[in-house]
Parts: C-alpha cells; structure tokens; sequence
C-alpha cells in the first residue's frame, strides 16, 4: 500500500468525518426539526399522511447526499469512504440511542438516588448483598437456562420434523410460530385466563384449577345438576391454587411427600413455580421463531449430504445428530445468542403479569422499578448496568466465533 | 428441491409429535378466544369448557363484549397513530441497516470487526436503559464541556420521537440479522459484479436488494409486529396524557387493564381485538416471510 | 403544503395576538395526568365541564394505572403535564424535593383558607422545608369492615364493637362450619398492602393510638419496637388461625385484593356466604360484582374497624390523592384555586358510581349519589375534626419501606406464619434507608 500524503490524509478523515457524523446528524435534525414544525402546523389527519409517506421516506435523502458527495473522492480511496458511508448512519444511531444512554447510564450508576452527587460503588454493594436484588438475579439465570433450551429444543424438533412432511409443514410452522404476532401484553392476558384463581366457593375459570378443584367423588366445579349446585367444599377435593403466587411447590401434593427427602428433594422443593410458569409464556412466545430460522438451515443442508447419509443408513436420529446438527451449528449459536439477549432484556412479561411480587422479578423490572417506584437513579442504573455486563460474554463469545470464521 | 421421493419421511410417529406440539401450542388462544364471546356473568359462572359441555356455550354466544370495548371513544384515531408510528417506525431502520449489512458483509474498511462487534454489544443494551437519557435528549438536546453537540429539539410528544427512537432500538438486530442473510448470498455473484466495474450503490440496488428482499422482508415483519405491540416505547415519548397521542396498545392497555375489578369480558375480547392487526400482517406475509429467512440458502 | 403552512402561521399569530389581547384565558388547555382509571378518571373530568365553561380553560385528564412510572419520566426530560395527582403525598414531598414542583404559596393560595378547609394534618402531608407542594384532594376510607347484616341477623350474630368481640365472633362463625373473612392481598407490583393497612388500623388503636402512630411513621421508634410487634401479633392471629380466613391462609397470599370478597356474595351449597367480615377501603365497591353494587349500603355495609382500647379516641385510617404543580401559568392557578375550592367534587359526587370521598370540610355532603358514601364522607370528616384521621402509613414512609419491605415482609409473614414476626420486622428496620 502507498503512503498517503498528508493532504490525502485530511481528505479521508474529513470524508469520514462527514459519513458516520455530519451527515446522519444532519438528517436526524432536518427530520426532527420538520416533524415538529408540521404537527404545529397541520391537522392530525394530515399530520398521520405525511407522517407515512415523508417519515419513510426521508432517509433515502441521507444516502443520496453522500452518494453524491463520495464521487468527490479520489477514485482510489472511493471505496473504502463508501464502505464507512454505508455502515455510518447505522452506528451513528446504534451510538446516538444506544451507547450514549448506556455510558450515561454507567456515569449514573455510581451516583445517589437523586443522580446529584457520587456515593462510590455503594449501588453495586446493594445489588449483590440485597435480598430482592439476589432473588432478581437467581430468576434472571433461571428463564436463561429454561427459556433458551426449550426454544431451542422444541424450535429444532418442530424444524427437523415438519420438515420431513410432505403435507402440512406451512401449517404446523405457522401454528407454533404464531405468538410471535401477539404482543406480550397480549400472550400474558391468555395465560392469566389459564393460571386464574379465584377464593372458594367461587367457580374456578382457569382450566388448571377447574380441573384440580373438579377431580374427585364429591368434588365438582360449581356445576349445577337437576337444580342442585355441586361444589368443591369437601375436604376430600384438591384445593385450587394461585399459580403465579406459589414461590415453591410446598403447596402442592408433590412437594408435601418430597419434605423429608435428601438434598435433591430439597432443592426440588424451591423450586421456583411461579417463575418457571411465567417463562412459559416466552417459551410459548419464541419457540416458533427458533422453528422457522430452524427450518430455513435445514432447508440449506444439501440434498446429496442427506442422501448420502441415507443411503449409509443411517438412522434419523443419527442422521439429525450427525448431519443436521453440525450443518445448522452457525444458526444455533445465532438463534442462541439473540434468544439470550431476549431474555435479558425480557420485561413486558413480568411487568403486565405479577410486577415481580412474590420473587417473580426480573432485571429490566427491576431497573424500572428502582425507577419508578423507589425513585432511585443510582440503583436503577445500576442494575441496568448489571444487565448489560450479563451479556459480555456472549459479546467475548461472538468474537471468538467471527475471528474463527474470518481465519477459514 | 422436493423431497417427495423420501416417503419413510411421513412416519406416523413425526405426525404425532408435531400434532402434539400443535395442540399445546393453539390450545391456550382456544379457550381464551371461545370465552370472549361469552356474555360476562356466564364467563365467571361456569368454566368455558364446562358450557361447552352442556353445549350451552352456543346458546349464548355474543358480541357484546366486543362493542362494549370496540365502541370506546376514538378507537379508530389510537389506529391511525398506530400506523403513523408503525410503517416509518419499520422503514427507517431497514434502509439504515441494510446500507450497514452490505459494508459489513461485502466491503473492507479499517475497524470493520471492531465495528460489527459494537453492533452486536448494543443488541444486550436494554432499551429501558436508553428512555431517560433519550427523553432528555429530545428534550434538551446533548451538550458537552458547554458545546453543543445537540441542539435542543423539543420532540418529545411527535411522532418523529418515537421514529427515532424505534430506529435506534431496531438497528443492531436489523444490522446483525441482514448482514447474516446477505453473506449467505453467492459471493462470487457481487465479486463478478464488482469485476464488472459496477458501483457498490448500483451493486446494492441492483443486486443484493433483490436477491435480499426476503430478508428484508423478513425483519420488516419482525419489526413492524415489534413496533405495533410495543407500548412502553410510546407511551414515553409520545406520552399519554394527551388522548390524542393514543396508540392501540396504550389505547387497549387503559380500556382493559385500566378497569376494575374482574373484567375478565372485557380483557378477553379488548385482547383479541389487539392481536387482529398483527394475526393479519402476519399471516398474510407469513409465506413470504418464510420463504424469507430460508433465501439465505443458495438458491437451487 | 405551503398554503397550510400559511394557514398554520396565521393561526400562530392570531392565537398570540388572542394570548397577548384582554388576558383572557379562553382556549388555554392545562393537562393533568394521575392514577385513575375508568370511572374514577370520567368523574374527575366532569369536575371541570362547568369550570370550562365558565373560564374556557380546557382542562383534560388522562389516567394511565402506570402513571407512577411515566410521570417520573416526564418529570426526568421536563416533558410534564401542567398538574399531576399522586395516589401518595409521599411521591409528591418527593419530586417537590427534586425541585420539578411550585409550591402552593408560590402560586398564591390562600394558606389559611386552603388550611381551614382541609385541616392541618392533610396540609402538613405536603409540606417540604415549610412550603406546601401537596395539594389535597378526595380520600377513602380505610378503618371500615364489609358485612352483610341480613346474614348477621339470619345467625344470631351481633356486630362486634371491641377486637375481642370480633375474635369471638370469629371463632363462633367457625365453629357453626362456616368461614369469618375474607382476606386476599395478592396486588400486581404491590402485593402486600392490606396487609399494612390492618397493622395500621391495629397500631392506630394500640399503643398511645395516633400519637405512637406518628412516631412510626416518622421512624421515631424503631419497626421492631414492642408496640409494632404487638400490632403484627394482632394481625397474625386473623391470618394464621384455622379457619378464620377463606381458602386457608395459603390463599391470602393468592388471591387478589379485587376479588377477595366475592365470596361474600357467593353461597355455598348450605347457602351459606363464603365469609361474613371483609375489613377493606371504601373504595372497594367498585370492584364489586355488579349485582352486589346496587346493595352497596343497604344489603352490605360497613361497620368501624373494632376499638382494642377503650382509652384512646375513634381514629380513621384513609388514603387519597395529592396533587402537585409543575408550574405557575395562569391558566394552571386559575385550576388549582379551582381544584381545592369546595364545589370543585360536586359533578363526581353525583355520578351514580363515585365512591371516593371529597376531602373539602365544606363539602355538601347532601350531593354524594349514595348513602353509604355520605355516611364514610361524615366519618372523615368527623375525625379529621378531631385531629383522629391518619393517612396510610404506607404511602408516607419512604418508598424503599412504604412500598417495598413493609409490604413485602407482610407476604412472607402470610406464608410463614406467626414464628416470622421477629424476622419480619427486623428486616423491614434493616431496610429503612
């Protein structure tokens, strides 16, 4: 490579400047500016028209600008401006909306609760000796473990089956991955109606207990039969629960004859119901987004690789194992990746459901409720803080992953 | 590729597992859905399975609930914000990040894997870390040793905050996901086009948006269904004490959680009406969306 | 676009000429946000019809039931509402602390009148550094319990006027096979406060009554302090005896606050109600089935949270709202004089579904849509005159206890049973910041 002379040097910088700064910051103030201006200025309707058709369409005059102002350049160093042209905006945004917040948000964390003044890692001290702060994190590692595995588990066994159909593989996809299209607020209103429990004598309408409180002789969910109202007073009858409430299964028949057993009965004993109840919502949720990006990599596999591993004979569990499992590795971790961060980030769950009451919490919950509810910065984010070191390494991870993937 | 040769593929055993997960998965919408057209008193006096039973679910059957939630004040106003902030909300970070995916993928430039690493650290940044900050932002604008390096913008409350703001949220998955599908296209297509002497700009319009569309297509889906049932989103920056300002979620969220005591109808009907836009968006791109994320195999 | 923009700029300039012409106030529009919901917010807006139509002030309310959370927000980027209403004066001392709030005096209001109206305590709630930010509004009732009195008579039951008589009756209801109370406390993100307000009640009648109350909430004598324990025991002894509470005391926990006194109007197959006593606020009718609405009153009503000692006067455990002031347009003070004079409830306190109570002494109390609401309105005011009202202790203690330990140590309490009173205070003294 030649050496670049100063004035080239300048030039280049300049022209980077211009991409990945002044140009994004120009248009995300033209755009601000504007927008503002006409929700002053014109009616809601016309306001929700323009919005539509200007709003989308206004960040093509960002790369059309830098196009033209690239052909300036010298032929030779034309590419690698584009490159920084192209990539610029994105991480001028990633950086305006994220990174910026966050280093605001580390400075924050190591102030007090009124963001004034600095009280040292006092915040951190907090977040790892307080009770509730302990209980937020166990939950945390609890939905990574549960959530990841069974979305990529079940997300593999609904790819791989529904893929040796010959009918019907659109439908059963489509099926599993319909959740996706519901809001969380959405998903969590169903499970409600499923966990739902109300104090006796009332009719129980959540299915679980209507089925717990109806087993048995003399037991009926309040059904009413040649005018007489059958119900589930007698002691014989199983009472109903309040799922999202049972911090362990102590309530339950199971977890009375587990008691006295060894350590393993005891650890099952604390097991976390309510928590691992709610993680099935966003098992149910995502589960089909693993399945679809499943499919589409085994889709890839090419067919002589399959063929060949048929014509050996092998079994398909051993075909899947051995072949498809290698093949779609890449998709995995990726799927993986973002299914961890998902579930660090998870919030709408908890927060529309239980609020984290009764050791349900959660760390984005919990952040806000630092916020809102205790009315402390500090804390607040100094769990946001901790959340964002949870992932590093999966970042760490990712990098191994790239590197090793350039070096072929 | 057809697979219909394979017929030891159809085992009965395959059908069952998948009808299993089917049935689990379709199973809580079922009640939930029958349920909503049941008159309120008849869903907290009998469990809906149990009138199913007596087959006197279908002698009640109504659509009162859904009036009663429907008809509340300017449903249609909190939809067409919906659509305001939804439709720029899913463009904007598409064009942004399919610009990123292309350098990332086919360009060289110094820094490149430093860069995508950073693109990829701000997926974990949650955005409930970045609201304050970026409401004050919106508000004050940033300044830095007394420069100005924002302006104060006052944008708090208009659509264009909330455009922003999505856009920023949406990227590093944007960016992540299409550089993923675009370096699953044929690399020798765009290095013969590159020999060909066309631009990176003609190359990216010409050839990687086309044979990326489904990708695209792919996250505009995501998107536009991540944007639709967010509310936490816009209720902080278009806020809510305006009613104007009103999104159907936020709409949804003060009409059926906002009320009291055991409305159990009006949770179930005001649900299902907020999942109609959605289950429509969805299942009309479903295929293409399907068929969007398996483009990213060689095309055969 | 450039004819609307046009357009737009006359507009501009002919509401500027308007603004800077007579001082007149017509068309200013003042927002308020606060917690209520549904027809407690509908009730509150009608407030204001005959205010706009006088002053043309366009006054509009939004409730959200996540307003706590947005408004710190707002409250963060400056992007307020004019005027918000805090279900707790806590929330208010606390952002007048943060300097986001003017003060009453600041905005001119008669200091003695506003005083003389409300009395002193309310008043004193708002009060940071000797400004008053908190403005008063309507309250609830606390110190009451639910029963249905055909059931009472049908039985033979009396009401219970001490503890001791209501422990007897208690015992009396379980031993002719049926269930005394009704008690859920399950409340999403707050799960836990019924549980404060009967410790309340309790430390309210124990102890030096209002006096040891003060000083509790004030943190002048310590959360495991005897009287506090004493109170827990007291408490304990409703959840933890056999059979005193429907579904077990595994259910208090379990069921949520809104629906705990359903089975008061559920019969069994004997015909018997679920439970005969739920000790909970006025407020609570709203969340009543509707049948069991329209008997508000009449088919169940309330008697007073029983007396545990015959020395200390009959105090009232409430909670309300307080609002506070972002900033001193004209517009906005005409609304806050507005807001504490005593019509300002009229048009609420006629909806046939308003259950909140004005806390205005001059209120007409003649104008309350139900009975029962006036006789709760009397009971307010009654110990308000007599220095015998509280506000919920919860709501005044700092966030980290008032909505944090205290409620959450009285969930664990409930599960744990009586042997964890000790843990359960320690750990709420502990967590006092």
């Amino acid at each position: 490579m030649k050496k670049l002379t100063q004035r080239e040097k300048l030039f280049n910088f300049g022209i980077s400047l211009l991409a990945l700064g002044a140009f994004p910051l120009i248009w995300f103030l033209s755009q601000a500016i504007l927008f503002r201006e006409l929700t002053e200025i014109v009616s809601r309707n016309v306001l929700v028209v323009i919005g539509i058709i200007v709003g989308s369409s206004f960040v093509f005059l960002l790369f059309n600008g830098m196009e033209r102002l690239i052909r300036l350049a010298p032929r030779e160093r034309r590419d690698s401006l584009e490159a920084r042209m192209f990539a610029g905006p994105s991480l001028f945004m990633i950086g305006l909306f994220l990174f910026y917040p966050a280093i605001r948000t580390i400075y924050l964390s190591f102030k007090d609760r009124y963001g004034k003044s600095f009280n040292g890692v006092e915040n951190y001290s907090w977040a790892f000796s307080d009770t509730e702060m302990l209980v937020t994190i166990r939950n945390q590692i609890v939905w990574l473990v549960f959530v990841v595995f069974f979305t990529l588990l079940i997300g593999l066994i609904v790819g791989w089956l529904s893929d040796r159909l010959n009918k019907g593989e659109a439908f059963f996809k489509s099926i599993v991955f319909m959740p996706m299209a519901i809001s969380a607020v959405g998903a969590t209103a169903i499970f409600k109606f499923i966990y739902e429990y109300r104090p006796p004598p009332l009719t129980q309408i959540g299915i679980i207990n209507g089925i717990r409180v109806s087993s048995g002789e003399k037991c009926s969910n309040n059904r009413i039969i040649e005018g007489v109202l059958n119900d589930y007073a007698d002691p014989s009858c199983n009472r109903a629960i309040g799922w999202l409430q049972q911090r362990d299964l102590s309530n339950l028949q199971i977890g009375e004859t587990l008691e006295s057993g060894g350590w393993l009965s005891n650890l099952l004993v604390n097991f976390p119901l309510n928590t691992v109840l709610l993680l099935v919502i966003m098992i149910w949720a995502y589960t089909g987004f693993a399945a679809v990006v499943f499919s589409a990599g085994i889709k890839a596999i090419p067919a002589d690789i399959m063929e060949a591993g048929q014509i050996d004979g092998a079994s398909e569990i051993r075909i899947f194992l051995s072949i498809v499992i290698p093949y779609i590795k890449s998709t995995i971790i990726v799927v993986g990746t973002y299914m961890v961060v998902t579930v660090l980030k998870a919030f709408d769950i908890i927060y529309v459901s239980t609020r984290g009451d009764l050791e349900t919490n959660l760390l984005a919950v919990k952040m806000l409720d630092e916020f809102s509810k205790y009315r402390n910065i500090g804390r607040s984010s100094t769990v946001a803080v901790i959340i964002f070191v949870c992932v590093i390494p999966i970042i760490v991870g990712n990098a191994l992953r790239e590197k090793e993937s350039n070096s072929l | 590729m057809t697979r219909n040769n394979q017929k030891w593929y159809d085992k009965p055993f395959t059908k069952l597992i998948l009808v299993a997960i089917a049935i689990t998965w379709i199973f809580p919408i079922f009640g939930f859905l029958l349920s909503s057209f049941r008159p309120p008193e008849a869903i907290k006096r009998t469990s809906w399975w149990e009138s199913l039973y007596t087959g006197e679910y279908w002698t009640e059957l109504t659509l009162q609930n859904y009036s009663e939630v429907f008809f509340a004040e300017n449903l249609s106003r909190s939809f067409y914000n919906s659509l305001a902030i939804t439709i720029p909300s899913t463009i904007i970070p598409i064009t942004i990040a399919a610009f990123a995916a292309y350098a990332f993928a086919f360009m060289d430039f110094r820094g490149k894997n430093f860069l995508f690493m950073m693109v990829v650290a701000s997926m974990i940044i949650p955005l409930q870390m970045s609201l304050i900050p970026l409401v004050q932002l919106f508000k004050s604008g940033i300044e830095l040793g007394g420069i100005t390096i924002i302006p104060a913008l006052d944008i708090n409350g208009t659509f264009v905050a909330t455009w922003f703001a999505h856009t920023g949220f949406g990227l590093p998955l944007a960016t992540f996901l299409l550089r993923d599908f675009m370096m699953g296209l044929p690399r020798s297509v765009i290095e013969s086009a590159k020999i060909d002497g066309a631009s990176n700009m003609t190359t990216f319009f010409k050839l990687v948006v086309p044979l990326s569309i489904s990708g695209i297509a792919a996250f505009a889906t995501f998107q536009f269904l991540w944007v639709y049932n967010d509310f936490l989103v816009a209720n902080v920056f278009l806020g809510v004490y305006k009613p104007e300002n009103l999104v159907v979620t936020s709409h949804m969220s003060q009409i059926v959680v906002g009320l009291f005591g055991e409305a159990w109808h009006l949770r179930l009907s005001g649900a299902v009406i907020s999942m109609i836009v959605p289950l429509i968006v969805f299942f009309s791109l479903q295929r293409y969306f399907i068929r969007g994320l398996i483009g990213g195999a060689v095309k055969g | 676009m450039k004819k609307r923009s046009i357009f737009g700029l006359l507009l501009i300039l002919s509401m500027i000429a308007a603004a800077c012409g007579g001082g007149s106030l017509e068309g200013e529009e003042v927002f308020i946000t606060g917690a209520l919901v549904g027809n407690d917010a509908a009730g509150f807006q009608e407030n204001f019809d005959s205010f706009t139509e006088e002053t043309g002030i366009i006054v509009s309310f939004q409730g959200s039931d996540n307003f706590e959370q947005e408004v710190q927000i707002q409250m963060e980027s400056g992007d307020t509402p004019d005027i918000a209403l805090w279900p707790q004066p806590g929330a208010v001392v606390d952002a007048a602390q943060r300097g986001y709030l003017v003060s009453l005096e600041d905005l001119g209001v008669d200091m003695d009148e506003y005083r003389a109206s409300f009395s002193s305590y309310i008043v004193g709630l708002g009060e940071v550094d000797g400004a008053h930010y908190g403005g008063a509004h309507a309250f609830n009732l606390k110190s009451i319990v639910w029963y249905q009195p055909a059931e009472f008579e049908a039985r033979g039951y009396s009401i219970p006027s001490t503890w001791d008589e209501m422990i007897a009756l208690a015992d009396q209801i379980v031993a002719d096979g049926m269930t005394p109370f009704c008690f859920g406390m399950y409340s999403n993100g707050a799960s836990g406060w019924l549980a404060t307000d009967w410790m309340e009640d309790i430390m309210l009648r124990t102890g030096e009554g209002t006096a040891t109350y003060d000083k509790w909430v004030s943190h002048d004598i310590p959360f495991n302090d005897p009287v506090v324990k004493n109170a827990a025991t007291f408490l304990s002894q409703i959840m933890h005896t056999e059979g005193y509470v429907v579904g077990g005391t595994d259910a208090i926990v379990s069921t949520y606050f809104g629906n705990a006194q359903d089975p008061m109007f559920e019969k069994d197959a004997n015909g018997n109600p679920g439970c005969f006593m739920h000790r909970q606020a006025s407020f609570i009718t709203s969340f009543w089935p509707e049948a069991a609405q329209a008997g508000a009153g009449s088919e169940t009503t309330v008697f007073p949270f029983p007396a545990m000692d015959d020395g200390l006067p009959k105090a009232a455990l409430g909670a309300g709202d307080m609002f506070g002031v972002f900033n001193d347009r004209d517009a906005t003070i005409e609304v806050v004089n507005y807001m504490l004079s005593n019509d300002f409830f009229e048009a609420a306190a006629q909806r046939p579904d308003n259950s909140r109570i004005y806390g205005h002494v001059d209120f007409d109390t003649s104008l309350y849509s139900k009975d029962i609401t006036r006789v709760l309105a009397d009971t307010i005011t009654g110990a308000l005159a007599e220095n015998a009202f509280r506000f919920d202790a919860s709501d005044l203690m700092p966030p980290e206890v008032g909505a944090g330990s205290f409620w959450k140590e009285m969930m664990n309490l409930a599960v744990e049973g009586p042997g964890y009173i000790d843990t359960a205070l320690n750990n709420i003294e502990t967590s006092w910041p």
